[in-house]
């Protein structure tokens, strides 16, 4: 990612300016099943629960936004992102590609999986494969792709597919850069999986930084406090 | 044998046997009732107990459904049937799959096998995570048990469908523990037992009881003296290994404090029942044989006494006892009388041979007979009783019957006797002693007899007693003697006068006489039957000689 930045920053570099921003994520976004199943109590039989994860979980929850740009259609081939899949998950669970590029999705667990799509912008099923074997799939249209096994229900991710390079996952601490911008009037979309999608427009100059902040709450709760849309 | 004891025996050994066989046989009845009602009760319980298992089964099974629906399963399934290159890969995949259900669902065991029955995969719930499950010879049931690697499990299957197509089975397992069935049960592996929960019994036993038993069947099984109830459970039936469930309670122990409850009651009711009858029979034979006892007693008395005992008439409240003792008075009058018949006749023939002795001599003809009436009149006014008074009448009748062996010349010879004609008469007492010895029923009369020469002052004859050692009835006699033989005519003086022979006696009162009886007689004086018997004294004398003023 950060080479592609790079590459990017590269080509643009005399009028880019950088897109700083935080995104604020104030309450858990993710309901995450922590409660085992009634079943495991039944007869008495001791069930040792999952270790919760050590992550903080608003940090999971910012780390799992992605911000990109729109209104600049750019197609760029760049080197396949991979996407592991490892002790019955996806790992990372989460990427972006820019429209056109490929992820790889290698089996390192000593059983089969059979990743699959159905998401719009790209469905494709993979088949049972092995341990030590890989597909790989190419993007072509910007959208988000959600990806599962079919032999482990438990299994998703997520193929965040952007129209340009300028798309980052943000930092654990709420932080992003979207470097050598090139002037011009944009939208910068916050996206997460849960909250939605939140959009605002910015007008890049030349060599001047701007910066954008997001506030992601959870969608509008009905007879709840309404989400304040940053940007509308 | 008493006849108390008897009676006592008689009335309570019977009794007894028949309280005894009644009590055994209502506590024999009460406990085989209870017995009954429990061994009942236990079955239906065991019953519902089963049936409250296939009911519980049914509704595992509705859950099972659902996992069977579990489409990455059939995925894992699909991929088991058509991979060919890494089998091994798959039967993993399956296996990952089906630990994650287990995990989620809490089985301990849970196995997919082809539809044709071949187990494919499975996994078992172990101390660290789900461990695979190496299927050698091992095939599942249909739905029971099966053991494993020391462990028995209870299985239950159903059929993952896939439209109509049955793509394999999920046979789902828990860790089956005996003690958790809700009774006392054991599981048998082809004929051994290879758990229970029923205390106190040896598997051999177990084993050889239930042997008799159809798989089945319930059935009732003698183990080491109790009776146990069995009804089976649950079964099941593969290839290789057989099961049975049956559960195994002791009817006996269940029965037991009902049992030593009803043991306790019988026991002190029956102890109390052979208390009582114990005491009614004793009391029963005491009374019944209380009049009779009371007879014999009697009875016996008279025979120490040889005075055959009178009994009261109409005083027995008795019938029987009454009739006894009225025939028995019967019997001892008639003997009575037959006895004094006997002496009366004795009496009679010595005294008619006393009247023929008197007779031989015409002075002392009727001198027996007088002195009889002279002593029987002292004898009254002594106020002698009835007995003695009889004694004396006889005795004085018999006094002088020894004279038969004193010799005519003598005891007739007119005048002076000399020392040896004295001496030779003086034998006469001792002689009617002998003579009348020999005669049973005599020995009352022989003291008269023998002792009516006996002097108060002593110095009479034969035995030269003083004062009362001589008898009250030969004293008597001795005075009456005197009177008569003074006041009879002998061949060689007349007879005295009355007052003549009074004043002698009174004379000899204190010397040769009893002063009492002398006294008596005095006192007889004016006595009419003295009188008269003076009269007719005078009236024989006259007959004999002459006449004599009174």
């Amino acid at each position: 990612m950060v080479c592609v930045l790079a590459a990017l920053g590269s080509l643009s570099a005399l009028q880019g300016a950088d897109i700083r921003g935080t995104i604020t994520v104030e309450r858990k976004l993710t309901p995450r099943n922590v409660t085992p199943a009634a079943g495991l109590y039944q007869r008495g039989t001791p069930v040792k629960l999952r270790p919760d994860s050590d992550q903080d979980p608003l940090d999971y929850e910012r780390s799992h936004v992605v911000v990109y740009l729109e209104g600049l259609q750019r197609s760029v081939s760049a080197p396949p992102v991979v996407m592991e899949q490892q002790n019955r998950r996806f790992s990372p669970d989460l990427v972006t590609i820019p429209a056109g590029s490929s992820v790889s999705f290698p089996n390192f667990d000593p059983i089969f999986h059979n990743v699959f799509s159905l998401s719009k912008p790209k469905s494709f099923d993979l088949g049972n494969y092995p341990k030590g074997q890989t597909r790989m799939v190419t993007f072509d249209k910007p959208g988000v792709v959600f990806v599962y096994c079919h032999l482990h229900p438990n299994m998703t991710g997520t193929v965040v597919v952007t129209p340009n390079a300028w798309a980052v996952r943000v930092e654990p601490s709420g932080q992003f850069v979207l470097a050598d911008v090139p002037p011009g009037k944009y939208s910068v979309v916050a996206w997460h999986k849960t909250a939605g999608t939140f959009r605002k427009t910015i007008e890049v100059t030349a060599g001047q930084n701007s910066e954008i902040n997001f506030f992601v709450p959870l969608p509008e709760i009905p007879g709840g406090e309404a989400p304040v849309h940053a940007g509308h | 044998m008493r006849f108390s004891t008897r009676a006592f025996l008689w009335s309570f050994l019977p009794f007894t046997c028949l309280l005894a066989g009644s009590f055994w046989a209502a506590r024999t009845a009460a406990l085989s009732a209870v017995k009954e009602g429990l061994r009942s009760a236990e079955r239906d319980s065991q019953v519902t107990l089963a049936k409250e298992r296939e009911r519980s089964d049914l509704k595992n099974i509705r859950i099972l459904r659902v996992a069977a629906e579990n489409p990455a399963l059939k995925a894992g399934l699909q991929l088991l049937a058509t991979e060919d290159l890494t089998p091994d890969a798959a039967r993993r995949t399956v296996e990952d799959q089906l630990s994650e259900i287990c995990d989620t669902m809490g089985f301990d065991f849970l196995a997919v096998s082809s539809p044709s029955g071949d187990p494919l995969a499975g996994v078992v719930r172990g101390k660290e995570g789900f461990a695979p499950v190496k299927f050698d010879s091992l095939r599942l049931p249909a739905s029971g048990f099966f053991s494993m690697q020391d462990q028995i499990f209870r299985v239950t299957s159903v059929a993952i469908a896939q439209g109509q197509e049955s793509v394999g089975t999920l046979a789902v397992g828990e860790r089956f523990d005996v003690a958790e069935v809700a009774m006392p049960a054991v599981l048998l592996r082809g004929g051994s037992v290879i758990a229970a929960s029923a205390p106190g019994v040896a598997s051999s036993k177990v084993e050889a009881a239930l042997r008799k038993c159809g798989p089945q069947a319930e059935c009732e099984v003698q183990m080491a003296g109790e009776t146990y109830l069995s009804v089976p459970l649950d079964s099941s039936q593969t290839e290789n290994q057989q099961f049975t469930l049956r559960s195994l309670r002791s009817l006996d122990a269940a029965a037991a404090p009902v049992q030593a409850a009803l043991r306790g009651v019988f026991l002190s009711a029956g102890l109390t029942a052979l208390l009582g009858a114990f005491a009614i029979a004793a009391f029963s034979s005491k009374s019944i044989v209380k009049p009779l006892a009371k007879v014999v007693a009697r009875l016996r008395e008279g025979g120490k006494t040889g005075v055959l005992p009178e009994f009261p008439s109409g005083q027995q409240r008795v019938r029987e006892i009454r009739e006894l003792t009225d025939s028995f008075n019967h019997a001892a009058a008639s003997i009575q009388d037959g006895r004094d018949q006997l002496v009366r006749a004795y009496v009679e023939f010595v005294s008619s041979l006393a009247s023929a002795l008197d007779a031989r001599d015409p002075y002392t003809a009727g001198h027996s007979q007088r002195v009889s009436e002279y002593s029987c009149a002292i004898a009254r006014a002594m106020a002698v009783p009835a007995d003695e008074l009889e004694i004396i009448r006889v005795g004085a009748l018999l006094h002088d019957i020894g004279k038969i062996g004193i010799s005519d010349a003598v005891l007739q010879k007119p005048g002076k006797l000399t020392a040896e004609e004295e001496a030779l008469i003086q034998q006469h007492p001792v002689i009617g002693r002998k003579i009348l010895e020999c005669v049973q029923g005599f020995d009352a009369y022989l003291q008269v007899v023998e002792l009516h020469h006996e002097n108060w002052g002593g110095g009479g004859y034969p035995r030269g007693l003083t004062g009362e050692e001589t008898p009250r009835s030969a004293r008597i006699v001795k005075v009456a003697d005197a009177y008569d033989a003074m006041t009879s005519d002998r061949p060689y003086r007349r007879g005295m006068r009355h007052e003549e022979a009074v004043r002698i006696l009174e004379k000899c009162a204190g010397t040769q006489l009893d002063p009492s009886a002398v006294q008596a007689f005095l006192s007889l004086g004016e006595d009419p039957m003295l009188d008269s018997l003076h009269r007719l004294s005078a009236v024989v004398r006259t007959g004999a000689a002459q006449e004599t003023p009174v």
